[in-house]
């Protein structure tokens, strides 16, 4: 994936998970860690999953949702069902 | 078809909180449609209004969400979860809901796990739209 495509999967799901949980984008660092940091529960996380998969027209397994613990956590997600 | 007994026994909510009379269709993992015939009888008519009886918003959301449980426990026979909680929910209502309608609602599944879901969510009174919608919930 080119650089600037990756930029742009960062800055979406930036905002997909700033509109889900309610804050400022620029809160959300790439380590920020959801659930110590941001306060988020598990079906938060699994409507944020289920928002990448509309945007993206992925289909993600639940048992991936455990992985989904920071912003690189779901780039790295999408980017692996993105290949599949 | 699912009637009223084996609703009894797939939504825990009893009465004067069953919000779901009858499941017309049902597509595992995909969709359900069921209905609620509303009738002056309701309790919640005594205070909503006294003068003007409207069935609550907040009902016709619960009828969604029991629908909801209804298609997770028939997708998902093997789920030991006994209650269902409602984290979010964003619904839009367009026209009251009165005594003498029936309540159809229709949910299609967006996301469903074995610790919740997430569901598109229609109601209709004579094949036009009240409500619609869209509600997360946890089961545990």
């Amino acid at each position: 994936m080119p650089d600037i495509d990756a930029q742009n999967l960062e800055q979406e799901l930036r905002e997909i998970i700033a509109k889900i949980v309610e804050i400022d984008p620029k809160e959300i660092g790439l380590n920020v860690n959801f659930v110590e940091d941001l306060g988020m529960d598990s079906m938060m996380a699994l409507e944020i999953l289920s928002s990448m998969e509309k945007k993206y027209k992925i289909q993600v397994p639940e048992e991936k949702l455990s992985r989904l613990r920071n912003l690189k956590d779901a780039i790295d997600l999408t980017k692996e069902y993105l290949k599949a | 078809m699912i009637n009223i007994e084996e609703i009894e026994k797939l939504v825990p909510q009893k009465y004067p909180f069953l919000m779901i009379d009858r499941v017309t269709e049902l597509k595992e993992g995909d969709y359900i449609k069921a209905y609620k015939c509303v009738t002056i009888n309701e309790e919640c008519f005594k205070g909503h209004f006294p003068d003007t009886p409207i069935f609550p918003g907040a009902l016709i959301a619960e009828a969604m969400a029991q629908a909801a449980c209804i298609l997770l426990k028939k997708s998902m026979p093997n789920l030991q979860a006994t209650l269902f909680y409602v984290t979010n929910i964003k619904i839009r209502f367009f026209k009251t809901v009165i005594p003498g309608d029936k309540l159809c609602v229709h949910i299609k599944t967006v996301k469903m796990t074995s610790i919740g879901g997430i569901f598109e969510t229609e109601a209709l009174v004579d094949s036009t739209m009240v409500s619609k919608g869209e509600m997360t919930f946890a089961c545990k």
